[in-house]
């Protein structure tokens, strides 16, 4: 009777097509039926996951050429579940001996993770681990093609693997598509692969991305004053400007165009609404938005001096390169941990691991007297009258607060203030005027990695070894927002132009973009191979860059949360990125001594040439590479005025 | 399995007082304690990456056990990283060079300078795009620096502006070195299997050999000195250097120097090989050609490479203490270096050295026959550099001794040869000219005979002609030296002319011609002179042509 049963659903089957249902059912039976000599089965349950892993691996390196790589990407969540199967089932030495003999595989793809899984090596591991906690509970999603499919079905039936089948079976949902393989170079997706981040990815990039600047910004107000009062004058000026970017924006209208069709009618309203108000030009800048956060304004007289530099400003293109300016920390005994110049790049200052902050004038270090006095007689001074002498021969004011080291310092926007987050779970804001401590931030459980003030001042974001970035206002001792939603240490943060939005990067290898005021995921990219180190956010708003661990520089369309073109930018560590204030540069410092320059847009024409969708996306063009002197480079700036800054601590030997 | 092996937790199990874990708990435990150890290895990574550094230190490692609430590790706080020195004798065992610190020795000691304290300084990376070059900034071409461990120390960080040289690293491949070796082996050990051979031919061919060079140079020194005994060695050794010299791809000039010495060592040392058994001579004679092709090199490079060899030459030759196979590689080597030096620097002290020479070479003066054999042989090699001298000067001027008629000298043979022992000439040298023609016999086959063709090849065809030849050329000399008033030469004229009437005519001749002669002359001083040191000897040196038309 039973048999009779299956045999016609397996009729009904095959006249439906349902060919997966089909394996899938003989599989579970012969599953069950294999359950009976499980005790058996464990014995030689080794040996199957190594040839059946073994035997796939070559099969899938062997297949057609325009399908392999399909099928390799099949490969390593085989591989990791085979080996956790090992290592739940006790079998140490096989899993050990599996690992190694296979890993070699993924190093290229995959080489932290394959790091931290290594040392698994008990059943409790498994539970304890994170990633390893990960990869059991969710199943890994593989887009394939119906062809590649089709290819690796017919090879697990024929071949009747079943540790293979049982593998695939159970972490694996495939996600087929009609039509031609995708192309090679499209393998963001197959680099992070653990559980729903995929598909959370693309449904949190399917939201609307308010990228556009700040209505009644100050650079808004004066080109309104410019066009208003004296066109005449500075038509020249702006002309240059605006045609710049008017070129870009239209790019980028049309590249979206073709992406997003909600996109599209958000900026077109946008831009509609900019054609009406300033009539002089045509669709010239970004688009506006009101901001979420209550902004404070600027005094009068800042912002005089805003447009001041702004009128100064240098046009910076790819023939046009701007001087670099060095700040380099001596003496600092591998002590410093961050720094940070300020705008106007007469401060300069640095996180120590001592716990201290130091604050450098670099007006007052010119002169003589102040900088050149030996200390060390400090000590037979006494009292206050020893303070203030202190204070005096000092070339530096010495800020003592924190508890740990610090791990990161920044200048509100007229630096008067400085915030710096340490590893004592707080982050302190100092009053550059006073030198001294105003307030400490409590609310992180674990070391803070970053702090970074937002463009307007008066706000600033967190983020911390606890996974979570936070929103914090000066004048209020807890955080406004907190942003919980990275895998593992958020490891840098940076403000988008219009305050509406911070980036974070990790060391789960994603960057998120997170709306402010509902502390809400905005954007998920996903595409580096290592922990995120570095920021920034083009001016305009609409292009982020990141770098890692390895010396990749990813740049990013925020609209469409696609990545624009991944480099190779050096061979080390990327500490810093800065864009250049009309976003025509991009300056990127490195632990292998080097400051580089890439040409931003250039590579927008080339992404408007190819459509978006097809092949790979052009490269950075690199402008320029400015060694150091054995000085890492660790903060990166650019003046109002397009001078770029740079600092870092001389390396002796090292 | 696990990368901590059971010994390891044995041993720190016994180091925290547990004596006797059992061999199970210890295998269990291992799995667990590499875990921990990447765990923890991770977050020191993490921390250093925040620290912005990209080398793990130990506070790296005690920050991340804060980070687990763990307590850290004391005493190993540095600021560095950690200095591991390889255990000798293992290839991955590494320790920490903690030596034991005495309490009273740190109380005791002043108080260490206090670090500088951190600065800033600025400066401009690039103006425009463009990085000036200033002491700041790398230098343009920028060298990457050898990481081996110079540390500069913190002292000197205040001074930044300074340029450091970096030691430029020489790498050699893989292959160089290898072929190297296989030089070096064959060099020692198989010289005279044809494989050396194809290796000389290699050096003497080969474009990609220039990084060898110093590594050769040194080579050859350093064996030179050493294996001064044993002479295939040392004959490989020249080989190798003159295929070296001959290879169109090495620039050797940079090496020269390190090179000339062992060469010269060669060619003068008192004992090369061993001195009965091993052809000395002929490596003193190899390398006199070697040295004689480097003058010729590099003479114009180097103004005063052939001086300072000339130099050291005389010396050796002049010094009555040196021996006589010193000698004889002095004269070599100076002939080597052509007639002109031989005129200027061995021909003035050819008579005071045949003095020393003469009473050696006699059976009843030295006994010894070996020292007998060496004074022959010297005097082999100084009638060779005379002759070769003479010969040259003739090749020179080859109407030097065309008279334009030729008369029947053979009248005059006689009495040339009795004119011979009524001049007065030193003793020595008249039995130079006369007693030994056996002697010479016997002993030119063996060794001088080898360096008559080699050096002058068309002039032993000519030996049987020697005496009527002798007359003719001491004929021309007499005319030659009558003019110049030399005291010996003028004695040999008045024999001559006394002793044949018929030369009337001759003189005439002479007469006529001294005007053409006069630049020539000292060439006629030469013959007589050294036909009166070496007789009839000397005669096979002159140019057949030449003795064709005396004739």
């Amino acid at each position: 009777m039973e048999e009779e049963v299956e045999k016609a659903v397996f009729v009904y089957l095959r006249k439906k097509g349902f060919r997966l249902t089909e394996i899938a059912l003989q599989e579970e039976q012969t599953r069950l039926s294999s359950d009976a000599s499980s005790l058996s089965r464990s014995e030689s349950d080794a040996a199957k996951y190594y040839d059946g892993y073994g035997k796939l691996r070559s099969w899938a390196y062997n297949s057609l050429d325009s399908y392999r790589h399909e099928l390799l990407r099949v490969l390593y969540p085989v591989f990791i579940h085979c080996f956790m199967d090992l290592v739940a089932q006790g079998h140490m030495q096989e899993a050990r001996t599996f690992f190694q003999t296979f890993r070699e595989d993924h190093e290229m793809m995959h080489l932290r993770d394959l790091q931290k899984l290594e040392g698994i090596l008990s059943p409790s591991h498994l539970e304890e681990m994170e990633l390893a906690r990960l990869w059991r509970q969710n199943k890994v999603k593989i887009r394939l093609c119906q062809y590649s499919y089709e290819l690796l079905v017919q090879y697990l039936h024929k071949t009747q693997s079943l540790a293979m089948l049982g593998v695939i079976n159970e972490h694996i949902n495939f996600e087929v598509y009609p039509g031609q393989p995708a192309s090679m170079s499209d393998d963001s997706e197959a680099v992070s692969l653990i559980g729903t981040s995929q598909d959370l990815a693309r449904e949190i990039n399917q939201k609307e991305l308010h990228w556009g600047l700040l209505e009644d910004s100050v650079e808004e107000r004066m080109e309104k004053t410019l066009s208003e009062s004296d066109k005449t004058e500075v038509d020249g000026n702006k002309e240059a400007d605006t045609e710049d970017n008017n070129k870009k924006k239209t790019d980028g209208n049309k590249h979206s165009t073709a992406v997003n069709n909600k996109k599209k009618k958000d900026k077109v309203v946008g831009a509609t609404g900019k054609t009406i108000r300033s009539e002089s030009s045509m669709v010239s800048v970004p688009p506006r938005v009101k901001p979420e956060l209550t902004l404070p304004q600027f005094p009068p007289e800042v912002e005089q001096s805003i447009l001041e530099d702004l009128r100064n400003r240098v046009q910076l293109n790819s023939l046009a390169l701007p001087s670099v300016s060095f700040y380099t920390f001596l003496n600092t005994h591998n002590g410093l941990n961050c720094s940070t110049i300020s705008h106007d790049g007469s401060l300069v200052a640095g996180g120590f691991s001592d716990s201290s902050v130091k604050i450098w004038d670099m007006a007052k270090i010119g002169q003589p007297g102040r900088a050149s006095n030996p200390q060390g007689e400090n000590g037979s001074m006494q009292g206050m009258h020893s303070l203030a002498s202190d204070e005096a021969k000092r070339p530096y004011s010495l800020l003592q607060g924190h508890s740990g080291p610090v791990y990161s310092v920044s200048f509100s926007p007229f630096a008067d203030f400085l915030l710096s987050s340490s590893s004592d779970n707080t982050i302190r804001l100092w009053s550059t005027r006073l030198n001294a401590n105003l307030v400490s931030y409590k609310g992180h459980n674990f070391p803070v990695w970053d702090a970074q003030f937002s463009p307007m001042g008066h706000y600033f974001a967190t983020a911390s070894h606890d996974r979570t970035a936070r929103l914090w206002s000066v004048e209020r001792i807890q955080p406004l927002r907190v942003m919980a939603g990275h895998l593992s240490d958020v490891d840098c943060v940076q403000w988008h132009p219009n305050c509406n939005y911070i980036a974070t990067g990790s060391s789960d290898k994603t960057v998120r973009l997170w709306d402010v005021q509902t502390g809400n995921c905005a954007r998920l990219f996903i595409g580096h191979r290592s922990m995120v180190l570095s920021l920034a956010i083009s001016p305009d708003g609409r292009f982020m860059a990141s770098g890692d661990e390895d010396g990749t520089i990813m740049l990013w369309d925020l609209s469409t949360g696609r990545s624009v073109s991944p480099i190779i930018g050096h061979s080390s560590c990327v500490w810093t990125l800065a864009f250049s204030c009309e976003g025509t540069l991009l300056a990127s410092g490195s632990a292998d001594c080097m400051v580089k320059l890439w040409d931003i847009t250039s590579s927008m024409k080339a992404l408007k040439t190819d459509d978006s969708k097809s092949g790979p996306a052009s490269r950075l063009r690199l402008l320029k590479a400015l060694p150091t002197k054995s000085t890492p480079v660790y903060t990166l700036r650019f003046s109002r005025r397009n001078l770029l800054f740079a600092a870092g601590a001389l390396s002796a030997g090292s | 399995m696990s990368i901590v092996p059971k010994e390891t937790i044995e041993v720190i199990a016994q180091s925290i007082g547990i004596p006797n874990l059992s061999p199970d708990v210890a295998l269990a435990l291992a799995p667990d304690v590499e875990y921990r150890l990447r765990e923890i290895t991770q977050e020191a990574i993490k921390c250093m990456r925040h620290s912005k550094r990209t080398v793990l230190t130990a506070d790296d490692v005690d920050s991340a056990l804060n980070l687990r609430n763990i307590e850290p590790i004391y005493g190993f706080a540095s600021s560095d990283p950690l200095k591991f020195k390889r255990a000798i004798g293992h290839k991955d065992l590494f320790y920490l060079d903690d030596r034991e610190v005495d309490f009273k020795e740190v109380i005791d000691a002043p108080l260490p300078k206090a670090p500088l304290d951190t600065a800033v300084v600025t400066h401009w990376l690039a103006i425009e795009g463009v990085q000036p070059a200033i002491p700041e900034n790398p230098p343009i071409e920028a060298i990457v620096a050898p990481p081996d461990g110079k540390k500069m120390d913190h002292g000197k960080d205040d001074s930044l502006p300074i340029d450091l040289k970096l030691p430029i690293k020489h790498v050699l491949s893989r292959e160089l070195q290898m072929y190297f070796d296989k030089i070096g082996e064959l060099i020692l050990g198989r010289a005279d299997t044809p494989l050396f051979k194809d290796a000389l031919l290699s050096l003497a061919k080969d474009s990609g050999l220039h990084p060898l060079v110093p590594y050769f140079s040194y080579f050859i020194a350093d064996e030179v000195s050493r294996n001064l005994n044993n002479l295939p060695i040392l004959f490989a050794l020249m080989r190798v250097v003159k295929s070296l010299l001959s290879n169109p791809h090495i620039h050797i000039e940079p090496y020269l120097h390190q090179m000339m010495p062992s060469i010269i060592t060669c060619l003068v040392a008192k004992r090369v090989g061993h001195q009965i058994s091993d052809n000395h001579w002929a490596i003193r004679d190899f390398a006199s050609k070697i040295v004689a092709s480097i003058c010729r090199r590099y003479g114009h490079v180097y103004h005063n490479l052939q001086s300072r060899l000339t130099k050291t030459l005389i010396h050796a030759f002049l010094d009555p203490s040196k021996a006589l196979t010193q000698h004889y590689g002095a004269i070599q080597g100076l002939s080597a270096l052509g007639p002109s030096v031989v005129r200027l620097l061995i021909l003035p002290n050819l008579e005071t050295y045949m003095q020393l020479l003469d009473p050696e070479m006699q059976l009843d003066k030295q006994k010894n026959e070996l020292k007998r054999k060496e004074a022959w042989r010297v005097y082999g090699s100084l009638l060779l550099a005379g002759g070769s001298c003479l010969y040259d000067r003739l090749r020179l001027f080859p109407g030097l001794l065309s008279p334009p008629d030729i008369l029947p000298w053979k009248t005059n043979k006689k009495i040339a040869l009795t004119n011979l022992p009524n001049n007065k000439r030193k003793a020595s040298s008249r039995l130079t000219a006369h007693q030994p023609p056996t002697k010479k016999l016997a002993v030119d086959p063996t060794g001088t005979n080898s360096q008559f063709p080699s050096t002058d090849g068309p002039v032993t065809s000519s030996s049987s002609g020697s005496n009527p030849n002798h007359h003719h050329s001491h004929n021309s000399s007499n005319n030659n030296s009558s003019s110049t008033g030399n005291i010996t030469n003028a004695n040999a004229n008045i024999n001559n002319v006394s002793g044949s009437g018929a030369h009337g005519q001759r003189v005439a001749v002479s007469n006529v011609l001294r005007q053409a002669w006069k630049e020539d002359l000292d060439a006629g001083h030469l013959l007589s002179s050294l036909h009166g040191l070496f007789g009839e000897g000397i005669f096979s040196f002159i140019q057949p042509a030449e003795m064709h038309c005396f004739i």
